[in-house]
């Protein structure tokens, strides 16, 4: 096996990079004009962008192994610690997702109303935990963050959303999300007690949370099995997969567009297949190969149907979003360099495509009142850009060649086709689909007479929205046209990755 | 299992125990003494803050690394009554959070408006005193009786300051419960007495240390058992025996009564500190019974408290549904599932305490608890909505409070004796648990209010936010930190685990 060497850090980068957000939060506490909190929070923002920009330039694409590592004991009489570190899966979801949250907060400049102090204070928590997310090299402690998200998320929710049943969302929401990390804590839970008595320990002394020691960890068959269903659902929940995905249009229809923008855009849950369901439980995942597959398949399937029947703009993203997650998880299924740098690469144009079309149409919503495509059209009469901006993220997420879509698509296909054809073709009829209910809403959208006098004399994409739409395009082009900068940062982890599934004896 | 013990000299210059118990009756005293003192409240708070250092001096003079009893204090008197206090690891835990309740309360009196401030601090006091007595003693007689005191103590509270027209029924209800469960607490008491005399030729005891050193005849430890168990359950309260609960948390005092009265588990250390030791064949014998009581539990007061149109009502069943947890953890008879219990029944104590006084503070504001008339209160008292939010977070072990990590090791230790399924039902239980609790706060503080308000919710005080601030810190510091609590009570669970270890 190809050993995978740790490189710890010299500096602090990534603490302090999930340090500075919560000590904005507090600024934002201490000083109480309201006007300010904005302010605040995007210069926070900012420089946590630059920490995440720092991480990346500091990191070695050339290492498989996990870089910038810190560790100190957290709870030692457990043996959890505080452990952060990221390798090629991870690293580039940093960048993106500050990008994101920058973009979020920008959205929101005028449109909070209420309480605007809190909103940026848990806006930038919840960034924090996101970031720890990506970043958790220890179970408990990714575990930790994990559940972290929720407390900031169900207050946005509750208290900003968009829709009258917004309160039953976020109940809906955190609920479901409490209930999916019952299965991950168990299947952690198994993985400690199995390194303990592989190692011979006692238990509370033996249990090891660390991520690393843990791929190494020979599993007994029967309890891998487990271990692979209990994250499976548990990361199911949140990606998600079907049946488990009803929270989803709930929580887009009623939450704030800036959050929906944020779930649609950030897929915790695949990523959470790629880092720990799969590699933590090798055979079990490659015996289940059809389990994956074929959530992916149904996924692809129905979210595009549902996509078609919809009336309404946020809830046919919403849809749309779950179906492309199916692509993603077939991508996982195949097993194969392709389809796992296709998956990561699908999920990074996610952060860009799907958050990007979120922000815009919350843009739209801000200006009109409303994203039934009933009350639409004509909008690109009065909101050029805003239209120009919607059509190249829609395109991105067709996968139209030279959008950042296409390379991470096709990716995905070709080691869909060599591992599951049928999949595969499921797979590429549902892109049809796909352009299908994408062009028919953008047409009932932007294209004929004015829907409404709000729309014919509604604003076209302010400056600060024109520059967060800028940016996003910027990288959904370059990453396009030049996927390279993708594929080098994440090809030497995701060989590891697909070696270690191969190592063990099937 | 047999016990060790330092005397109180080989550590301080003082017998401290000793000075636990009594400060705060000096302080209950001083209160009366100087009730007329516009200074009064002053001098209360004084006293019960030096408590709480003398409760951190004792943390810190204690050696967690010694499995013996320490600070030991014996006097004797005349028959098995003998004065005989030491603490552990667990009691010095127990000490730190009475006196950190004790304090909270004193502080969060005279912020609510509950006059006279004299009389309610002297009692706080006084209750105070008792627990500090129940945490210390070795001597079981005096636990009982000490018990009783403190249950008519707290009585007086719930009378004094009931806010209901008909508490009357609520009060006769507590008392005969609690009446109940101390004469079962006694006869079980004397009969375990009575047995050691037989066993021991003629000698009573009531002294933990020499009840242990014989052992009890198992027809014995099934009655004993069962009396003591009961006993400390209908106070805890365990599923079936909540019916006081209530009523009394409807009718009675909103936060200072049940803060004293649920924030100790007094029930699950005199489980630790009596039952266990001295009856481990009827323990493991039982255990399984209890479980499943638990388990029923966990689900039947979690449903009840989806039910409730009255926040109190709903916060009693969230007290019944989570010890229910803890007494599962309890049972499940390993070293991390005890260690996980203590962690937890002190997260529980404090979670349940900002539960409380949270609404207190709403309740001053609106004169009602009822969900239907309560409702966006978050626009105006967003602090006091947070503090709520976080203890109710903590009950349902949220990761980042205290709750976590406790009821992780209570579920890890339920797997390896009862298996996934109780332990998945139990995780599930915690599901519902967040369910009423988040469907609580959403209509208290985030649905839109259905009534018309006559006057504005008044804005928090500087007072208030001193206690919602007090509260959610020590909860959320405890919560991120738990490793020096791990290592206070390692030692003395270690010596109880290994007598059910095989």
């Amino acid at each position: 096996m190809n050993e995978a060497t740790t490189i710890a850090a010299e500096f602090p980068l990534i603490s302090l990079m999930l340090l500075t957000l919560p000590l904005g939060a507090l600024l934002i506490w201490l000083v109480p004009d309201p006007g300010k909190a904005r302010w605040i929070a995007l210069s926070t923002a900012l420089l946590d962008l630059g920490l995440a920009i720092a991480v990346v330039v500091r990191f070695d694409p050339s290492q498989a192994g996990f870089q910038l590592v810190e560790r100190m004991p957290w709870v030692p009489t457990l043996n959890m610690h505080y452990l952060v570190g990221v390798d090629g899966i991870s690293v580039l979801f940093l960048p993106l997702t500050v990008l994101l949250f920058i973009g979020v907060i920008a959205a929101s400049w005028t449109g909070t109303r209420t309480l605007p102090r809190l909103y940026y204070m848990l806006l930038l928590l919840l960034e924090s935990a996101t970031l720890g997310i990506f970043c958790a090299l220890d179970l408990m402690l990714f575990f930790l963050f994990w559940e972290l998200t929720l407390i900031p998320l169900y207050f946005l929710i509750s208290l900003w959303g968009l829709g009258p049943n917004r309160r039953y969302a976020a109940v809906k929401y955190t609920l479901f999300m409490i209930a999916g990390g019952i299965p991950l804590l168990f299947g952690f839970l198994l993985l400690a007690f199995n390194h303990a008595d592989f190692s011979g320990a006692t238990v509370p002394a033996g249990l090891v949370w660390d991520y690393r020691e843990l791929l190494e960890t020979p599993l007994p068959h029967g309890a891998e099995v487990t271990v692979f269903l209990l994250l499976l659902l548990g990361f199911a929940v949140k990606t998600p997969a079907f049946p488990l995905h009803t929270w989803l249009p709930v929580v887009s229809m009623e939450g704030p567009a800036s959050v929906a923008a944020l779930m649609t855009g950030l897929k915790l849950g695949a990523y959470g297949l790629i880092r720990f369901a799969v590699p933590l439980a090798p055979h079990a995942a490659q015996e289940l190969h059809w389990l994956l597959a074929g959530l992916g398949v149904i996924g692809i399937l129905y979210g595009a149907l549902a996509a078609m029947a919809q009336t309404n703009l946020r809830r046919m993203l919403a849809f749309a979003s779950f179906s492309h997650v199916g692509l993603v998880l077939l991508g996982i299924a195949s097993f194969s360099l392709q389809g796992i740098q296709g998956a990561l690469f699908q999920l990074l144009n996610f952060t860009l495509v799907a958050g990007g079309l979120f922000l815009l149409t919350g843009f739209l919503h801000q200006r009109i009142g409303s994203t039934d495509l009933i009350s639409l059209g004509g909008a690109g009469r009065s909101m050029p850009l805003l239209a120009a901006f919607y059509f190249i993220f829609a395109m991105a997420a067709l996968g139209v060649p030279g959008t950042s879509g296409f390379p991470a698509e096709f990716l995905i296909l070709m080691g869909t086709l060599q591992s599951h054809a049928g999949a595969g073709l499921a797979a590429l009829f549902a892109m049809v689909l796909a352009a299908a209910y994408v062009l028919n809403s953008y047409r009932r959208t932007f294209y004929g007479p004015p829907g409404s006098a709000a729309i014919a004399d509604a604003l076209d994409l302010r400056r600060r929205e024109l520059w967060v739409a800028l940016a996003f395009t910027a990288l959904i082009l370059a990453a396009g046209l030049h996927p390279a900068l993708v594929l080098d940062a994440t090809r030497e982890s995701s060989g590891l990755w697909v070696e270690r599934l191969g190592v063990l004896p099937p | 299992m047999t016990f060790a013990e330092l005397h109180w000299s080989a550590h301080a210059g003082q017998p401290l125990l000793g000075a636990l118990q009594l400060l705060p009756l000096l302080a209950a005293l001083a209160v009366v003494t100087f009730r007329e003192s516009p200074r009064v409240i002053h001098l209360g708070l004084a006293l019960v803050l030096a408590e709480l250092l003398l409760a951190i001096y004792l943390y810190f003079g204690y050696d967690p690394a010694n499995p013996a009893m320490q600070f030991a204090e014996r006097l004797a008197l005349p028959g098995p009554f003998d004065y005989h206090v030491a603490v552990d690891g667990v009691s010095v835990l127990f000490i730190l959070l009475t006196a950190m309740i004790g304090f909270l309360v004193t502080v969060y009196g005279p912020v609510r408006g509950l006059g006279p401030a004299w009389r309610l601090m002297a009692l706080v006091f006084a209750v105070e005193s008792s627990l500090m007595a129940m945490f210390t003693t070795m001597n079981l007689f005096w636990f009982v009786l000490i018990s009783a005191l403190q249950l008519g103590l707290i009585g007086a509270v719930l009378g004094r300051w009931a806010t209901s027209p008909d508490k009357d029924t609520a009060l006769s209800r507590y008392y005969q419960f609690m009446g109940t469960g101390v004469l079962l607490l006694l006869i079980g008491t004397l009969v375990l007495g009575w047995g050691h005399t037989h066993a021991s030729g003629g000698r009573w005891a009531f002294d933990l240390f020499e009840l242990s050193r014989v052992q009890v005849e198992p027809a014995f430890q099934t009655l004993v058992f069962f009396l003591l168990f009961y006993g400390l359950a209908i106070r805890t309260p365990l599923f079936p025996l909540h019916g006081w609960l209530p009523l009394v948390a409807e009718h009675g005092n909103i936060a200072v009564a049940p803060t004293l009265l649920l924030g100790l588990k007094v029930g699950l250390y005199g489980l630790l500190r009596f039952v266990f030791p001295l009856l481990p064949e009827a323990v493991e014998e039982w255990h399984l019974y209890v479980a499943a009581f638990a388990v029923v539990g966990i689900f039947y007061a979690a449903l009840m408290a989806m039910l409730q149109e009255n926040l109190r009502r709903l916060l009693a069943f969230a007290v019944v549904s989570h010890t229910s947890i803890l007494v599962l953890g309890l049972f499940s008879l390993d070293h991390l599932a005890f260690q996980g219990s203590v962690m937890l029944s002190v997260t529980f104590g404090l979670a349940l305490a900002t539960l409380v006084f949270t609404t207190g503070l709403v309740y001053r504001r609106t004169k009602t608890t009822l969900l239907g008339k309560l409702g966006g209160l978050f626009d105006h008292i967003p602090f006091v909505g947070i503090a709520f939010f976080v203890a109710g977070l903590s009950i349902i072990g949220m990761p980042g409070t205290p709750g976590f990590d406790a009821v992780h090791l209570v579920l890890e230790a339920s797997i390896h004796r009862f298996g996934g399924l109780v332990t998945i039902a139990a995780a599930l239980g915690n599901v519902l648990a967040a369910g009423f609790l988040l469907w609580a706060f959403q209509r208290a503080f985030l649905a839109p209010a259905r009534v018309e308000r006559t006057e504005s919710i008044q804005r928090i005080t500087a007072p208030e936010l001193l206690v919602a601030g007090m509260v959610v810190f020590v909860l959320l510091g405890a919560g991120f930190y738990t490793e020096p609590w791990l290592a206070l009570i390692d030692k003395p669970l270690a010596q109880l685990s290994a007598l059910y270890a095989h």
